[in-house]
């Protein structure tokens, strides 16, 4: 599949941007102290964003609940895309897997809320083993081809059988009742965000995370390493198939109540962009791709009532995808790590280095599995 | 039983035909510059509402209705737009993207199609706008009381009309350059063949199919709708190349056929057996994609990757 010039494969960003680990991250230019991360900015930002459920209005905390939620589905596609170089174009359909699982096992089943975490969080873990296992096999693309029949299979047929979805009427997902306000469920979505992106975090430091990492770079050389390509693209796929199966279980409960058309096939694509123009490798890029498109529809509609001076005059939240698209396309040619590129100097100041880009142009941090290459 | 067979046949071929030229379009793409084009439905969706805005008198009002009388040369002239919309698309997006990973130009691709359906949605509104056949009416087949649609056979004619320009075009010496472009671009531009124009010509001519398939599947429906070859005929256009061999012309045609024949069929089996299943088509794709690829990855005609 991959016949372009084989990159190192050595991959020295595991504890990158941000992360508290002690590891330097620039071993050349290795500061007299050990690099730790700058913890007031850090906690500043960290305040900032924590405080927002408590100070938006209370119409738009469902949207601070939403884009949560959108950081995890980042956080998910960026397992495939940024570390295992596969893409999914139907993970809409694994956030409604999650979401019908949920609100099955909540109203059918009567299981209590970490029940239907769970039950939501295996269900899309067991969809992804059977289409991955029939996907990955095969080296190229085919798991993209599998995802979008998926996807339009699961909102033709899954999602329209009554019993298991309710119909179109929907499937009620009641809110346990310690996060039954607005208020307390967007800081449980935010709470289960910050431990999605821990386990990332874990993730890419383990042998496993590793060698999908190295089998996204080249899978030759991953495989004469010995390497179980298949096998280690599989596990990729099934962990962020469960991870986008609990953002699905949280999204049920945001509105307390999941429709078939809650996961039209757009969403899958709008997935994928925020994942690429946050910057596909990078968990704090992705992270932030996650909450601006989330957002972005609110965003619109605000500034088209409230500013009126041309474009936003005539730009309203259906335009939204072309501006998503417009933004990905801008993304792929000018800055293929995204958001995380164009904040390389800040991420790395907050990370404790020198406030500078990256030295080195292929590292992790700037672009992954997307990025350009020479 | 043998009006449902023959039924499934008709209605599948129909599908199967348009499916064939759009997965002619991916198929041609994917051999010259190795790219899954995922945005091979919106070079068809565009066209064809350029063909409804000539028919329309350049109305995009709600009511405005297309007149048949103009199909003729709106066609022309959409096909004509399908070509400069795929090459433009390749010099404008592709080529700067330059020799990325598979993955960064598939959602390169999705990225166009996102942003072309979006902009359909804002200038024409979702609602579907009437589309005309350029034959209209059908004729009844001897012994079996079933009516095929004259569309059927235009469909089938101008699919015939492509394969064969296509044969002969990779008979001709551009045709053999740009089989020596997607084999070895090193080897081929050491030889003199100019890879960059045999690629935008590939894209250009994949455009040009996408626009045929545009205007006569919108005229499946009589009705177009922004996104219509995205949402219903890439897909079973993508499996049927699959199933046929990605890098093979007539396995695109073939496994075009073929999966329009299979969804019919998988209609006319969920209704026989009044089985309570919605979107059988989308259930046959998603079965004959995994079997394919269980089976027989290399598809029926292509070779081994």
């Amino acid at each position: 599949m991959t016949d372009l010039a084989p990159p190192p494969v050595a991959d020295p960003g595991d504890e990158r941007v941000g992360g508290p680990a002690a590891e330097p991250v620039v071993p050349a230019a290795a500061p007299a102290r050990p690099a730790r991360p700058r913890v007031v900015p850090l906690a500043l930002i960290l305040t900032a964003f924590l405080s927002l459920p408590l100070v938006v209005s209370a119409t738009y905390l469902n949207v601070v609940s939403r884009a949560a939620i959108y950081g995890i589905v980042a956080i998910s596609l960026n397992v495939l895309v940024g570390y295992a170089g596969q893409v999914s174009l139907g993970h809409a359909a694994f956030l409604g897997l999650g979401a019908f699982s949920s609100g099955y096992a909540l109203s059918e089943m009567g299981l209590p809320f970490p029940g239907a975490l769970l039950t939501a969080v295996l269900v899309s873990m067991g969809i992804a083993l059977v289409l991955g296992g029939v996907a990955l096999r095969v080296t190229g693309l085919y798991l993209a081809l599998v995802t979008i029949a998926f996807g339009l299979f699961a909102q033709e047929t899954l999602f329209n059988i009554r019993s298991l979805t309710g119909g179109g009427a929907g499937q009620p997902a009641p809110r346990p009742d310690l996060f039954a306000g607005d208020v307390a469920y967007a800081y449980l979505c935010i709470a289960v965000l910050a431990l999605v992106i821990a386990f990332d975090w874990r993730l890419t430091a383990t042998k496993a995370g590793r060698a999908i990492q190295a089998l996204r770079d080249d899978e030759r050389v991953a495989a004469s390493w010995g390497i179980d390509v298949t096998g280690y693209k599989l596990l990729a796929f099934v962990i962020s198939g469960g991870i986008a199966g609990l953002g699905g279980a949280l999204f049920a409960s945001v509105e307390q109540i999941v429709a078939k058309d809650d996961f039209p096939f757009s969403l899958s694509l709008t997935f994928l962009l925020m994942t690429v123009v946050g910057g596909t490798g990078n968990r704090w890029g992705v992270v932030q791709g996650g909450l601006l498109f989330a957002a972005l529809p609110t965003l619109l509609d605000q500034l088209h009532a409230n500013v009126h001076v041309f474009p936003f005059t005539s730009i309203t939240a259906t335009w939204e995808p072309a501006i998503g698209a417009v933004l990905l396309l801008l993304t792929l040619m000018m800055f293929p790590g995204g958001m995380a590129q164009q904040q390389g100097a800040l991420l790395r100041w907050l990370g404790g280095g020198p406030f500078a880009h990256d030295p080195e142009p292929s590292g992790p941090a700037q672009g992954g599995g997307m990025g350009a290459r020479p | 039983m043998l009006e449902s067979i023959v039924e499934v046949l008709v209605f599948g071929i129909q599908r199967g035909a348009i499916f064939g030229l759009v997965g002619l379009g991916l198929a041609l793409v994917y051999t010259s510059t190795r790219i899954l084009n995922f945005a091979q439905g919106e070079l068809g969706t565009v066209p064809a509402f350029v063909a409804f805005l000539i028919m329309a008198g350049f109305s995009t009002d709600t009511a405005a209705d297309a007149d048949r009388g103009l199909l003729l040369p709106a066609l022309v002239v959409a096909v004509a737009v399908g070509a400069v919309l795929g090459i433009a698309l390749y010099l404008a997006v592709i080529r700067p993207l330059g020799s990325v990973s598979p993955v960064t130009s598939l959602v390169a691709t999705a990225g166009v199609a996102l942003l072309l359906t979006s902009v359909e949605i804002n200038v024409f509104q979702a609602a579907g706008r009437p589309f005309p056949r350029p034959v209209a009416g059908g004729f009844r087949l001897p012994v079996v009381d079933i009516i095929v649609e004259w569309h059927t056979i235009v469909i089938l004619g101008v699919l015939a009309g492509v394969a064969a320009l296509l044969a002969a075009f990779f008979k001709s010496a551009p045709g053999v350059a740009l089989l020596a472009t997607a084999q070895d671009p090193f080897a081929a531009e050491l030889h003199g063949v100019p890879v960059e124009r045999m690629r935008a010509m590939a894209w250009g001519a994949a455009g040009a199919l996408g626009a045929l398939a545009g205007v006569l599947g919108a005229g499946v429906f009589e009705t177009l709708t922004p996104g219509l070859v995205t949402s219903t005929f890439l897909i079973p256009a993508f499996t049927g190349v699959v199933l046929g061999g990605i890098t093979s012309m007539v396995g695109a045609v073939v496994g075009g056929f073929a999966l329009g024949i299979v969804s019919q069929a998988a209609i006319e089996i969920v209704t026989a057996l009044e089985l309570d299943i919605s979107g059988p088509p989308q259930l046959a794709v998603l079965l004959v994609l995994l079997a394919v690829l269980l089976v027989r990855p290399q598809g029926l005609l292509g070779r081994s990757a």
